[in-house]
Parts: C-alpha cells; sequence; structure tokens
C-alpha cells in the first residue's frame, strides 16, 4: 500500500501538468457517517475508471480530532478529508494543516459539466455565503468547501397539537410564533391541557429546551470569537449580548417546564418519538430521515412549519484536503465534482441532505419537494427559505469547549442543581479555565 | 440465574440487531427477536467500506499475534526479573510497573509519529509492534513464575549442571504454560476489542480490523440501533464460537493461574 | 536429577536461585556462576527492554517532557514550568475527578468481590451439570465489545423508558432515576457495567482458590460441628486471602484508568462532571481543549495516585498475610 503510493506521488510529480485520463490514482478519504455517497462514489468511477476512491469512516471525534491532529503533527494525511462544523473554529484556526483551494485549478470536466481551471474563488457563489465561511479561516484560506446545510426548523405532531387546541396547518402554526418568546407560551399553553396522567408520564411540548440555545446562536451575527487576524481570535463571549439572548431565553423555556428533559438520540428520544412523549423538536433537514426510521408508524402525523426567528442551523459537513495530501489535484478534481450543484442536488434527492449549493433553491426540484410522511410539507421550500436567513459567523478555536461548558451549564439548570445565575458564573469560570493557557 | 445475567446483554444485542427501529423504540420493548437478523446481517457485511471477511482475518491476525509475541517475551523478561539476578534488577521492574499506571490516551501522538518513521501506518504491524511487550505481561509473568516455580527446583536443575536456556525452556515453560495462556488470552482480547489505535494506523478498508470495521457502519448523526447491534454482535460472535471450543482449556487455564498466583 | 536436602545444600555456594527466605542482602559473590548468571539475566531481559524503551518509554518521555509547556502539536509551544502542575492541584475539576474515579471504582470493586466470592462458593458446593459450560459461560461478558455494551446499558438505564427504572417502580423503590444526571445514580451505572465485565472472571478466580482448599479442612471442622456458615467464615475465607489481594490490585488499576464508559455515556463527563473520572479528564483536556501540556501533567498526577494506591494494598496485603498465616 504504502509502496503504490509512493509510486503514484513520484508519478504525479513527474507530470507537473494535471494527471492524464490513464495515470491510476487512488485517493484516501477520511470521512464519518454517508457524508460520501455510495451511489455518487459508483458515478465517479464511471467517469473515471482509472481513480478509485479508497474511503475510511470513522467516529467524528476521533476523525476531526485526535486523527487530524496527530496526522498533521506527524505530516501526513488523507487526500480529502470531512470536517464537520462543529470542529469548523477549530480547524480555521490552522489553515496550514490545508490546502488553500484558492490555489487548485479544476482539470476540466465537459462530460461532467464542470468547466477547467476553476479556483475555489470562482465556485463561491454557487453556495449558501455563511456556510462558505464556514470552511475560510482566519487569514482568508479557504479550507473546505460545504457539503450541505443543516438547516433548521420546527417538525411539531400535528395530532397531538389538535388535541391541545393549537392551529394544525402549518402557515398558522409559523404565525403562532414569530419570536421566541411566542414559542414558549405556545409551548405553556400545550403543557396546560396536558392531563395528568400524560404529566406524569413526562409528556412535554418540546424534546429538549436546550436545544434552544444553540438555534438562537445561529440566528446571531457572532458567537465567542472575533476575527482579529490571529490564529486564536478574540474572545468575545463575555460580552456578546447574542450569548446572553441565547441563555436567558433557554432559561426561560426551561423554567417554564415545557421540555421534556429527554436528550436527543437516547434511546428514551427515540421510544418518545413513537409515543408522542413530545409534540415538538427543533429538526434539521436531515433528522427527517432519521424520525421515519426510527418512528414509522407516526407517518403524516408529523408537519413542519418555520422556526421563531426565521431560520437556524443545526450540523453540517466541509470537504477539505489537509496540506500533506499526496494527490491534491485528483483530489480537488473530485472534490468539485462531488460539491457541484449537480451532485449536490442528487444526494439531496436520494438521501435528503439538504444541499449547500444555494443556486439550486430556485431548482424545481426543491421547490417542488414534498414529503408524505411530514403531510406532504414543501420542505425544499421550508428549509431553503430558513437558511437564507442566516448571517456568516466567525468561529473561533475553542468554539466546541465552549459550547460544551455553556451546554453543561443549560443541563444543570434543567436538572434542577443549581439556579441560573449560579450556573452561569460556573459556565464563566469553565471556560475560563478551558481558554486560558 | 447467573447464566441469565450474563448472557442477558448479549441476547439483546441480538434482539435489538433483529428488530426494525420502530420495534427497538417501543417500550415496553419485544424482548423477542424480530425477524429481521439476517436482513441486518446481510446490511452489516455488503456495507461499504465493511470487508468482513477481511476485518476478522485482520483482527485475528493481529490478536494472536500480539499473544504470542507478549506470552513469549513476558515470559522470558519475567523469568529474569524473577530467578536471574542482576545489577538494577529490582529498580527496573519497579519503573516498568511504575509506566503501566501512566494513561495510554498520552501516548497517541508521539506512538503514532513513531510508528510512521518505521513505515508503518496502514499496515497490520503497526497494530502489532508497539504492541509485542507490555509492563503489564512482563509484570504477570514474574508474579506466576515467582510463585509457582521453586527456588528449589531451579537450583536442583543447576546443580545438576543445565544451563539457563535450557532450565528456561524444559523446567520454566512448561509449567506456567497455563497461566502464560491466559496471559495470551487477554492480550488477544484487547486487541479484538480495541478501536482508537486501530482508527488511526489504518487507513485502507481491507486492512481493517473489526471495530473498525465496525464504524463503517455508522450514520451521520444519531444512532441506527438495530445495524450497530447487528455488527456487534456479529464482531463478538466469532469469539463465543471459539469460546466453545477451547472454553475449558481457559477456564482451566483462568483457575490454575489464580491459584498459584 | 539429584535432589540434595534442605541442610546439605545450604552448606554449598549458594547457587543462582537462593530461595528469598534465606537472604535478603543481594547475592554474596559467586565467582563463574555468579558473572554468567549476571550476563544470562541482561541477555533475557533485553528484548523486552529494547521494545519497551522504544514503544512503552517513548510515550512517558514525550509526556514527561510536555507537562513542562504549553504545548500545541500545530502551533508554537510555550515553556512554562511548574505552572501545568500548581494549576492543576488547584484545580477543583481534578479533585472531582478523583471523587469520582474513587466512587466508580469503589462501587465496581468491593460488591463484584463479594459477589464473586459468594457465588463461586455456590458453585463449589452445588453439584451440577455441565460445569464447565457454566464456567464458560462466566467469561462471556469479558469478550463484548465496551461500546456495544454501553449502548445497551444506557437503553437499560433510562430514565423514562428503561427496563431497570420500570423494575424499580414495580418494586416500589423509586422511579424515573435519572441515571445519568445523578452523581451516584451514574456512578452505580458505570460501575454496573464494569462489574458485569468482569465479575465472571473473578468469580472462576476465587472458586479456583476454594478448590485448591484441601478438603481435609472442610472433613475436619464439620466433624467439629461446624455449620456451612461457619466453614465459609472460618475455612474458606482465610485462604482466599492472597487471591484477594491480587484481585484487589489488578482491578484498582484498571479501575482507577475507567475512560470508555464514562465517555460514551456523556463526552464531557455530565452537566455537572458528575461521572467525569481521570482518565476522561485527561483526554478532554488534551483533545477538547487543546491543553496537551495540562493533560501530560493530569497524566502524571494519575501515575502517582495509582502507584501510591498500590503501594498501600501492598502493604496492607503484606499485613494480612504475615497476621493470617496459620
Amino acid at each position: 500500500m504504502v509502496a503504490s503510493l509512493a509510486a503514484v506521488a513520484i508519478g504525479a510529480a513527474a507530470f507537473s501538468a494535471p494527471a492524464k485520463a490513464a495515470d491510476p490514482v487512488t485517493i484516501t478519504i477520511w470521512t464519518f457517517g454517508d457524508v460520501i455517497q455510495r451511489n455518487l462514489v459508483a458515478e465517479y468511477k464511471a467517469l473515471h475508471p482509472e481513480v478509485s476512491l479508497q474511503i475510511k469512516k470513522s467516529d467524528l471525534d476521533p476523525l476531526d480530532g485526535t486523527n487530524m491532529v496527530t496526522a498533521c503533527t506527524a505530516n501526513t494525511g488523507p487526500d480529502i478529508v470531512a470536517t464537520e462544523v462543529s470542529y469548523s473554529g477549530y480547524w480555521r484556526s490552522y489553515p496550514k494543516c490545508f490546502q488553500d483551494l484558492r490555489q487548485m485549478k479544476t482539470t476540466g470536466e465537459s462530460t461532467a459539466g464542470i468547466p477547467a481551471g476553476q479556483t475555489a474563488n470562482d465556485i463561491q457563489k454557487n453556495y449558501l455565503a455563511w456556510r462558505w465561511a464556514q470552511g475560510v479561516a482566519f487569514n482568508g484560506s479557504v479550507i473546505g468547501i460545504p457539503t450541505d446545510v443543516g438547516g433548521l426548523e420546527v417538525a411539531y405532531r400535528s395530532d397531538l397539537f389538535k388535541k391541545a387546541g393549537l392551529p394544525t396547518d402549518r402557515a398558522a402554526v409559523a404565525k403562532l410564533w414569530p419570536t421566541w418568546d411566542a414559542f414558549i407560551a405556545a409551548g405553556q399553553k400545550y403543557d396546560a391541557k396536558l392531563s395528568a396522567a400524560d404529566k406524569k408520564a413526562g409528556k412535554g411540548f418540546i424534546d429538549n429546551a436546550g436545544t434552544i440555545y444553540a438555534a438562537i446562536m445561529n440566528q446571531g451575527t457572532a458567537k465567542y470569537y472575533a476575527n482579529d487576524g490571529t490564529e486564536s481570535g478574540k474572545l468575545i463571549y463575555a460580552t456578546n449580548p447574542q450569548v446572553k439572548l441565547a441563555w436567558d431565553t433557554t432559561i426561560k423555556a426551561t423554567k417554564a417546564g415545557i421540555g421534556t428533559r429527554i436528550g436527543q438520540y437516547t434511546s428514551d428520544w427515540n421510544i418518545g418519538m413513537n409515543k408522542g412523549t413530545f409534540a415538538t423538536i427543533l429538526a434539521p433537514a436531515w433528522m427527517m430521515d432519521y424520525i421515519k426510521a426510527q418512528a414509522p408508524d407516526t407517518a403524516g402525523k408529523w408537519d413542519i412549519a418555520s422556526i421563531p426567528g426565521g431560520g437556524g442551523n443545526q450540523g453540517g459537513t466541509q470537504l477539505g484536503i489537509p496540506s500533506y495530501a499526496q494527490n491534491k489535484q485528483a483530489a480537488y478534481d473530485f472534490l468539485t465534482w462531488y460539491l457541484a450543484p449537480a451532485q449536490e442536488l442528487k444526494v439531496f434527492k436520494s438521501y435528503g441532505l439538504f444541499p449547500a449549493a444555494s443556486v439550486l433553491y430556485n431548482d424545481p426540484a426543491l421547490v417542488n419537494f414534498k414529503d408524505p410522511f411530514f403531510n406532504n410539507a414543501p420542505v425544499g421550500q421550508i428549509y431553503a427559505a430558513g437558511v437564507q436567513k442566516l448571517k456568516p459567523i466567525f468561529e473561533g478555536k475553542l468554539q466546541r469547549a465552549i459550547d460544551t461548558a455553556i451546554g453543561a451549564g443549560l443541563g444543570r439548570v434543567a436538572a434542577k442543581k443549581q439556579t441560573s445565575e449560579k450556573s452561569w458564573s460556573d459556565v464563566l469560570i469553565a471556560i475560563q479555565k478551558a481558554v486560558s493557557n | 440465574m447467573i447464566v441469565f445475567l450474563s448472557i442477558f446483554p448479549f441476547y439483546w444485542m441480538f434482539v435489538v440487531a433483529s428488530n426494525t427501529n420502530a420495534e427497538i423504540s417501543k417500550s415496553p420493548p419485544s424482548l423477542i427477536p424480530g425477524g429481521r437478523f439476517l436482513i441486518v446481517a446481510r446490511k452489516v457485511l455488503s456495507a461499504q467500506g465493511v470487508y468482513f471477511n477481511s476485518a476478522l482475518l485482520n483482527t485475528f491476525i493481529v490478536g494472536i499475534s500480539i499473544a504470542v509475541a507478549q506470552v513469549i517475551f513476558s515470559a522470558i523478561a519475567g523469568f529474569a526479573f524473577a530467578k536471574l539476578d542482576f545489577k538494577g534488577r529490582k529498580g527496573l521492574i519497579l519503573f516498568v510497573i511504575g509506566t503501566m499506571m501512566l494513561p495510554s490516551q498520552l501516548g497517541i501522538i508521539p506512538l503514532f509519529l513513531l510508528v510512521k518513521n518505521l513505515h508503518m501506518i496502514d499496515t497490520l504491524y503497526g497494530l502489532i509492534v508497539p504492541a509485542l511487550v507490555t509492563a503489564f505481561g512482563v509484570f504477570w509473568m514474574r508474579q506466576i513464575i515467582d510463585a509457582q516455580i521453586p527456588n528449589e527446583l531451579l537450583e536442583a536443575a543447576s546443580i545438576d549442571g543445565a544451563s539457563v536456556p535450557r532450565i528456561f525452556f524444559k523446567i520454566v515453560l512448561p509449567i506456567v504454560r497455563q497461566s502464560g495462556f491466559v496471559l495470551g488470552l487477554f492480550a488477544f482480547l484487547a486487541a479484538w476489542n480495541d478501536y482508537l489505535w486501530p482508527t488511526i494506523v489504518l487507513q485502507s478498508p481491507r486492512h481493517f480490523t473489526l471495530q473498525v470495521a465496525l464504524t463503517q457502519l455508522k450514520p451521520m448523526y444519531g444512532l441506527d440501533y438495530g445495524l450497530q447491534m447487528g455488527g456487534a454482535f456479529l464482531a463478538t460472535a466469532p469469539l463465543l464460537i471459539l469460546f466453545i471450543f477451547v472454553g475449558r482449556k481457559l477456564v482451566t487455564g483462568v483457575m490454575d493461574g489464580a491459584v498459584k498466583g | 536429577m539429584a535432589v540434595l536436602n534442605e541442610r546439605e545444600r545450604s552448606k554449598k555456594p549458594l547457587s543462582p536461585w537462593k530461595s528469598k527466605k534465606t537472604s535478603d542482602k543481594k547475592a554474596a559473590a559467586f565467582p563463574g556462576v555468579k558473572s554468567l548468571n549476571g550476563r544470562w539475566g541482561y541477555l533475557y531481559v533485553a528484548p523486552f527492554v529494547i521494545m519497551f524503551v522504544v514503544f512503552g518509554l517513548a510515550p512517558v518521555i514525550y509526556s514527561v517532557y510536555i507537562s513542562f509547556f504549553h504545548w500545541d502539536p500545530l502551533g508554537t509551544s510555550t515553556f512554562t514550568g511548574l505552572r501545568n502542575f500548581n494549576l492543576l492541584l488547584h484545580d477543583s475539576d481534578l479533585w472531582l475527578a478523583l471523587r469520582n474515579t474513587f466512587s466508580i471504582w469503589a462501587l465496581s470493586t468491593f460488591p463484584q468481590m463479594f459477589m464473586a466470592i459468594g457465588l463461586a462458593n455456590l458453585l463449589r458446593n452445588t453439584r451440577l451439570r455441565g460445569k464447565s459450560f457454566f464456567r464458560t459461560i462466566l467469561l462471556v461478558p469479558n469478550i463484548t465489545s465496551v461500546i456495544a455494551i454501553t449502548i445497551v446499558f444506557s437503553q437499560l438505564f433510562g430514565r423514562d423508558f428503561g427496563i431497570i427504572n420500570d423494575f424499580l417502580g414495580w418494586a416500589g423503590l423509586g422511579h424515573h432515576i435519572d441515571f445519568i444526571e445523578g452523581v451516584i445514580p451514574s456512578h452505580v451505572q458505570i460501575a454496573t457495567m464494569i462489574t458485569w465485565r468482569w465479575i465472571g472472571y473473578n468469580t472462576l478466580i476465587f472458586l479456583a482458590s476454594m478448590l485448591a482448599i484441601p478438603n481435609e479442612l472442610f472433613e475436619s471442622s464439620s466433624v467439629d460441628g461446624a455449620s456451612k456458615w461457619q466453614q465459609f467464615r472460618f475455612v474458606t475465607l482465610p485462604q482466599l486471602k492472597n487471591t484477594i489481594t491480587f484481585v484487589l490490585i489488578v482491578g484498582t488499576i484498571g479501575g482507577l484508568q475507567v475512560f470508555a464508559e464514562p465517555q460514551q455515556l456523556a463526552a464531557d463527563g455530565g452537566s455537572s462532571k458528575q461521572f467525569l473520572t481521570l482518565t476522561l479528564f485527561l483526554y478532554n483536556q488534551a483533545f477538547v481543549n487543546n491543553k496537551y501540556g495540562y493533560a501530560a501533567a493530569i497524566g502524571i498526577f494519575i501515575t502517582f495516585i495509582v502507584l501510591i494506591i498500590s503501594a498501600v494494598n501492598f502493604v496492607i496485603s503484606r499485613k494480612i498475610s504475615n497476621d493470617g498465616t496459620r
């Protein structure tokens, strides 16, 4: 394996021009889950028989954490790596570990509709601005190009809403909560109509009030850092009003008791979906498939309405090329093909990942897409409208650590271990510990 | 009762693997296997990037190599520490034991750099070679040899003119065979279940060990319980079958090792 | 081989394998034999030492080195001297992790030991058919992967819909216990997973020791009119002292490094760090907070703790076996 890679590298170096169609090349990809779709892999192979894709999936945290750090330290790495947005803050601080995609040019695929000579700058306009920004390092280097966008809307159970005397039509529901305060009020109305037995069984309005925090943070223009041109960025978490707003609103929702305090992705959560334990979930586009798989018997009982605040996001991935990749040109050619709007549309149709390629948002395939599981909601339109409302946000190195500390703080209040004030001061202490040297 | 408790989580894995997600998420959950096991099994075996047979083979190769190597190296060194007198013996064994207590997670980056410089990335060697010797193995064998082999026996042999290597091979090894077997078993199991290190060293799907191969099954977010459990079940089943055949020997090995150790 | 009796042997120059009982000081000079012995010792220990220095020692040296730095493998690192250690000892999270680790260790070691001894006693007394089958079954938990087991157990321990909560509610022992948020409940969950994994192995060890107790002891005690319980207390237990020590020490070293189970439950160790163990604390400092030097300092701290506890275990067991020999 090592020997053959070396041979290819030497071969590629000998031909300084882009690899000719005949030279066999193996592109190594580090990814997680289904970011790289099987059917597209097969399609690319048909277009380029000489290119083999070698895909290694890992759990997310080893992948974007230990494995990438170790690889970059050791000056090795795959040809393509998938970075999830929770790690974008971190990797944007270390652009030296990635190839600046503005420096790469496409070879040109007339068959696949990719013109030649395209650098990252050229294709930037095809994508959602704030999703694109998540792949741009603090020094402007483009270290990754987005695959999909999570988006965030409210998935709600229309049958349970009806029982509680709330409107069921999605336009009416959206009018019910233009703001988060209105959302909380709707939740309280819902809870008031629950029977005593329901309350004892732990039923509630939303699965977890804590999810409101992240939703609000993504609706702002800044998070925990400001770009001061340095690797670590300038910390602004203590003074950013968005943080206070998100925290306070979430605490308000928690105290109003509208959440069932079930952790997402636990087995309790899956069961709760089936039993109607909660009536709403803040759902990114990719979660729809998850709900379908976990609770098929609830088909048709769900619907999707706009989220308070207009839009939101959860999740998403960038594909990038590590600095020490062996086959950068071949990797870049594959990457630009895979992320081209045409392919992202295919991924959406077959798998439901919402494309980050904003040029698609007027495409009839997206506009007319309705999901019968969710009462034929025009999810293409809803999510497209939502994601376009967000603004680029700068993310800094210890983004994840700060998010963890705040998440823990919210959890403590939800579990009634501390008051909001005490929890917040503990959060500040924890963050201070994490970001200090 | 004991049987039930031991087996139950394993049986539960099978149940989960054989049911659809919807059934798993019912409460109270169904306790009987559903009919989907073969479907799930097929999904696992044919999943992208999962070459189950290769993974199984790789894991066996790695596990057995590590087990055998550890037993041999540990027996030799353990013998030296227990019965051969040389300067610095005491200090060295204490130092070795001390390093046993440092958590292994710290060593990932330096170990990777080392393995890379030895050109062992993406090879099974990268898994085997760093695990050839462990402090625990040496410590274990030292204790075993110390307890199970009376000095008189060795004295008598040496007086009879046997050389040290002869004594080692003819006397020491046969006596500690069972306990060595147990050490090998634990080394094998540790290698079988290891994930963190193999996932960073192995790159090509055909080189994966089982645990890394199983990760290829994971969906993007959240968990597909059925598929996960199906994979885990299929990964444990070969060991279980092995156990049934080799079980009796292992058990007596554990017990013998304990009596004297 | 000629067998020399004890007295004659002691008159001859001490052979390489002098009995530990006879001499505490280092071997007196043996011309010829000793020097050969010394060389053999080095030769036999050499393969291990070489491999160990390369693969075992390198990480240790690296860790000790970076603990004196603010270390960033991808960026610049600055020398900070003892600062990491100073901060560490004043870090409330460290002491919290220590508390958690000890709590989980206690919950997973001692009940398990009692149960294992009891179980072994049971297995010894019963005339069961297919004994070796049962003994093999006991090792099944040990071969299942930790990750899969964590999934199964977290399902069983679910707050709203887990079977264990259902059972507790039915038995009137409380309901909707949160086995993740609560300090002790979360420790119980983790300890249960560990206990389940290791109890079979430890039961077999105790069973083996019990079977090695000469039957005469039991016979004579029952002739004296001892009840089964008295037999257990006065015959079986004392003979188990060495085994108990062994199980304790091995369990301690492993128990103080618990990592995978808490991490699977919640990567940050819980909202109030209720099940943050020392090793999880170390891992998060390195790979979440990007503080490799600090993590290394934690690692060194853990080493000292394990050393101290092992030493304490050793001293206690020495004392017990000196007291208890009959």
